[in-house]
């Protein structure tokens, strides 16, 4: 892997809970990978793989017990800010404050980005226009309808332009439109050359949208790779395949697809 | 303004100015925060005039009631006729006008109790007036207000002390009822009037020509003027009323900026930006107080509004005299409570999961800030004492004695320091404990609920020590006597903290060995305990002496039958050792120091916080007052052993020897029983607890 110009670099990383009954959780036990400007690198897993404690991780909202991951090459632990100003970080749980404007929302995200303070007017008209907001741009975020907080909730993930792009489980609770709406804008963004880390357990989106894939389960990455290349791997078509395919692998046969099939359904963990 | 130069400075002042235009788009804040306080003075001013002239007004519309009887009754109705007749004959113009009809039913005094008469006058003769006297003197001092049928009852007798066969006149009115004291109040008056010029004129005709009130004025005049009385009683209610303000508005944006954001997920928004933690924290916490602060800034240019420029006439109680330079001076005073306020806030919203958690929290610290703002109400208080160094308290006895006028600087600033010290110190434990990042995004305890079990037990631990401690209470409350001391302590220690610690270390599935610190320590730690032991209970009783003699005085009697059950003479030296050291060593540290430390030292990191929590639940299962002090020590020392040895076993040895050290000796007569160590035993004693505790730690902890 080219990891000279990764954006977004993840070695060996390790989130452990303490639990005293049964010792201890590894939410992500020893998770490798890198991603590069330009691609959308998803991150396949049932609910409670450690897809969103590895993001966690990655936004420094969570400290990782051991290994290192970087953003443009700052260190999550050493530079947790420099870090920070170098993500835009969205997610189903990730909302925005109701009694700000539509306007005020990026003007606020931008600024305590370190977006230079000179061009903010600029950036956030610029962003209005695109996303299309200007109609409501003025209007209190709690009196919008869900698809335009949406919108504004994108816009206001990428006020500051950050390089690297993280979005958990976006389309979580969206309907259809809204979710097309998600997955049109994404690939926008990576048309404008940002890194895109885009996790999900809904492998249509999956198939549709990344560049490269990781499965992720019960903290262990199983495959990385793009689709085609797991599908010589494997020998299945459909990523769904694919995706049981490995998990059986891991967990021996008995019961392993029963246990999948119950985590899908699950809640997903925080 | 420039982003370079003061990038962090700049992400500040965003966060801050959001913060602040979030908080004035919110009609509960603004309700709660200015409105409130703007309106809630004058409106008081106000409705007491309203009522004030109301009640003026249904008094002098009234037309009042009264009947005469008694021997006298003849000469009492001239009485009361030349009575109603100065009264409205009176020049006097600032007076109302009054009017009275007289009645005459069969029994007047059954009449007035229910109620149909406003007054009753009673005319007795001199000889019947000797013998009311006389029975007045027997019922006591002020036997005057004997009831009479349910009525009560006062008399203008002729001239007090002058013992002259006259007449003399009884009004019996009803005290509850405002009309029938305002008729007797009228009455009385001008009949004392009445006696007084007939007097004289009696004087006079005598050849002496001095007016009565020559020879005996009689005036009461208080010391205090009308402003300082004033003071006074605004002087109690105002912290507290402040700090109502300041709790409720506060707690509006202190719940919205942490808990409220951690419900919205809006918290997780703002973690994942370029902010730091601690300029997140130091935003909230500045808007916070920026709240506190508009409250007593409005608070206090009311004062000025009201009191000093006078935009609404005041009723009486109300003239206060302040000058702006008061004001002054009470802002300044207030503005350590509003930093005190925002950072005990923020720090529950932050210990909060929830708004209903929050709640939860909020009444016991809605005492702890109330109480002792009440302390301008205590009996003699006076801010030239120590009350000056107790925060909040001070402030509030300060406040009342500006507004009474009394400035006493040194200690004003005394006041301000005690208060101010504990709001600064309150306000870098917020902001140390909110930057960690557990707290504020709350992820672990998240995990706790997927997980249960052990994981869920640092948040019950304190649940269950509640419950522990009320079973102690009961158990001592009521078969305390039966069981006698032996009975009482196996119940204790066996059945109660022992069976209690074993149920939560099964029921949370805990590993029995690091919920009780079962590790061996090194041999070093042993030597610690025996310099560490006694060092720590000579500082104990020291502590506890200077308690008793400036907080709260312990009885006598209490401190010797405590004295006597300790050192039991109906037991045997062995099982004094063994009931009241050994025993109380081994369980009580297994159970505080073992399971309630195991549990808080997954909630509580500061070290020294954690060290006084269990100090002073420990002290609060010693039920009575005055042994919590000595016992809160005890637990806060041990706690330090435990968690500088990473052991419970030199716990449970030091605690044995200190028991020990306190009942052997006594008993043995080789110290007398009432022993205090004098000041200067406090210096070898710290050093040697400093030297133990320098043993403990140099070997380094788990």
């Amino acid at each position: 892997m080219n990891t000279e110009r990764a954006t977004v670099s993840v070695r060996d990383l390790k989130k452990f809970f303490f639990d005293e009954s049964r010792g201890e959780v590894r939410a992500v036990d020893g998770v490798t990978f890198a991603c590069q400007p330009g691609e959308v690198f998803g991150l396949l897993g049932a609910n409670g793989a450690g897809k969103t404690t590895t993001l966690r991780v990655l936004s420094t909202v969570l400290k990782p017990t051991d290994g290192e991951a970087s953003i443009m090459g700052h260190d999550v632990v050493a530079e947790p800010e420099a870090a920070r100003e170098s993500i835009g970080f969205y997610s189903a749980s990730t909302a925005l404050y109701p009694r700000l404007t539509a306007r005020e929302t990026l003007i606020f995200f931008a600024r305590i980005n370190h977006y230079p303070e000179a061009r903010i007017e600029e950036r956030v008209e610029a962003l209005v226009d695109r996303f299309g907001i200007e109609e409501y741009g003025n209007a209190r975020v709690e009196k919008l309808s869900s698809g335009m907080k949406q919108k504004v909730s994108i816009a206001r993930t990428i006020a500051h332009d950050p390089p690297v792009l993280i979005f958990d489980e976006p389309t979580v609770g969206l309907d259809v439109l809204n979710a097309l709406e998600m997955v049109k804008m994404i690939r926008e963004l990576r048309s404008e050359g940002k890194t895109i880390i885009f996790s999900s357990h809904i492998m249509s989106e999956v198939e549709k949208l990344c560049d490269r894939i990781a499965i992720i389960h019960r903290g262990n990455l199983l495959a990385l790779g793009t689709l085609e290349s797991m599908r010589e791997e494997t020998g299945h078509h459909y990523l769904e395949d694919i995706f049981v395919d490995h998990v059986t692998r891991a967990e021996g046969l008995e019961g392993a697809a029963m246990g999948v099939a119950g985590e899908l359904e699950g809640e997903e963990a925080p | 303004m420039s982003p370079k130069r003061e990038k962090g400075g700049g992400v500040l002042g965003t966060l801050f100015r959001y913060e602040i235009k979030m908080l004035l788009r919110d009609t509960r804040t603004i309700l709660i925060a200015v409105v409130a306080p703007i309106v809630l003075f004058p409106g008081y001013i106000l409705i007491l005039n309203y009522v004030e002239s109301r009640e003026q007004r249904a008094l002098e519309e009234e037309t009042y009631t009264y009947a005469v009887m008694g021997s006298r009754a003849d000469w009492a109705e001239d009485l009361v006729a030349a009575a109603i007749a100065a009264d409205s004959a009176d020049p006097d113009t600032t007076r109302s006008r009054a009017t009275f009809e007289a009645r005459s039913p069969d029994a007047p005094l059954e009449v007035l109790a229910e109620g149909d008469l406003h007054v009753v006058v009673e005319g007795l003769a001199a000889a019947e007036w000797d013998s009311v006297r006389a029975e007045q003197a027997a019922a006591g001092e002020d036997g005057a207000a004997g009831e009479t049928a349910g009525a009560r009852a006062d008399t203008a007798g002729a001239g007090e002390g002058v013992r002259a066969p006259v007449p003399a006149v009884r009004i019996h009115y009803r005290g509850e009822s405002n009309f029938s004291r305002e008729a007797r109040n009228r009455l009385r008056e001008r009949i004392l009037e009445v006696r007084a010029q007939q007097r004289d004129s009696v004087y006079r005709a005598a050849g002496f020509p001095v007016a009565m009130e020559e020879v005996a004025p009689v005036e009461s005049l208080s010391v205090a003027t009308a402003a300082k009385e004033a003071g006074a009683l605004l002087g109690l209610g105002l912290t507290p009323l402040l700090v109502l303000l300041m709790l409720s508005g506060g707690s509006i944006v202190a719940v919205d900026a942490i808990s409220g954001e951690k419900e919205r997920g809006t918290l997780e928004t703002l973690l994942t930006t370029a902010a730091s933690r601690t300029e997140i924290v130091r935003a909230k916490l500045l808007a916070v107080i920026a709240v506190g602060l508009a409250v007593a800034v409005i608070n206090v240019a009311n004062l000025l509004l009201y009191l000093v420029v006078g935009l609404l006439p005041l009723p009486a109680n109300f003239a206060v005299d302040v000058s702006p330079a008061d004001l002054v001076l009470l802002l300044l005073l207030l503005a350590p409570v509003a930093i005190l306020v925002a950072a005990t806030l923020l720090l529950l919203s932050g210990a909060a999961k929830s708004y209903k958690e929050y709640q939860v929290y909020f009444f016991p610290v809605f005492l702890a800030f109330i109480v002792p703002c009440m302390a301008p109400a205590l009996p003699g208080i006076d801010l030239r004492s120590v009350i000056a160094l107790v925060p909040l308290a001070g402030v509030a006895v300060a406040v009342r004695e500006i507004l009474v006028g009394e400035v006493d600087l040194p200690f004003l600033a005394l006041a301000f320091a005690s208060t101010s010290g504990l709001a600064f110190w309150l306000t870098r434990l917020t902001q140390e404990t909110l930057s960690n990042e557990k707290l504020i995004s709350g992820a672990e305890l998240d995990e706790a609920d997927l997980t249960g079990g052990a994981a869920l037990f640092p948040r019950h631990v304190l649940r269950w020590f509640l419950g522990l401690w009320v079973l102690f209470f009961v158990v001592s409350l009521w078969f305390g006597q039966d069981l006698g001391i032996r009975g009482q302590l196996l119940v204790n220690l066996l059945g109660i903290f022992l069976g209690g610690s074993l149920v939560m270390v099964r029921r949370y599935r805990l590993d029995p060995a690091r919920a009780f610190g079962l590790h061996m320590p090194p041999v070093r730690t042993w030597l610690a305990v025996l310099v560490g032991a006694p060092s720590a209970l000579l500082l104990g009783v020291g502590l506890a002496q200077l308690v008793n003699a400036y907080v709260f005085p312990v009885p006598e009697q209490l401190l010797e039958s405590f004295g006597q059950a300790m050192t039991g003479p109906e037991l045997p030296l062995w099982q004094v050792v063994l009931f009241l050291a050994v025993m109380p060593g081994i369980f009580e540290e297994l159970t505080f120091r073992g399971v309630l430390l195991h549990g808080l030292r997954q909630r509580i990191r500061n070290p020294w916080l954690l060290a006084l929590a269990v100090g002073i639940i420990f002290g609060i299962f010693h039920v009575s007052l005055f042994r919590i002090v000595p016992t809160a020590w005890l637990g806060f020392v041990l706690t330090w052993v435990v968690l500088l040895s990473g052991s419970v076993y030199p716990a449970i040895l030091w605690h044995a020897l200190n028991n020990a050290l306190a009942i052997v000796p006594a008993r043995l007569g080789w110290v007398p029983e009432d022993f205090e160590p004098e000041g200067w035993w406090a210096v070898p004693a710290a050093l040697g607890l400093l030297l133990a505790m320098a043993i403990l730690r140099g070997r380094s902890p788990r």
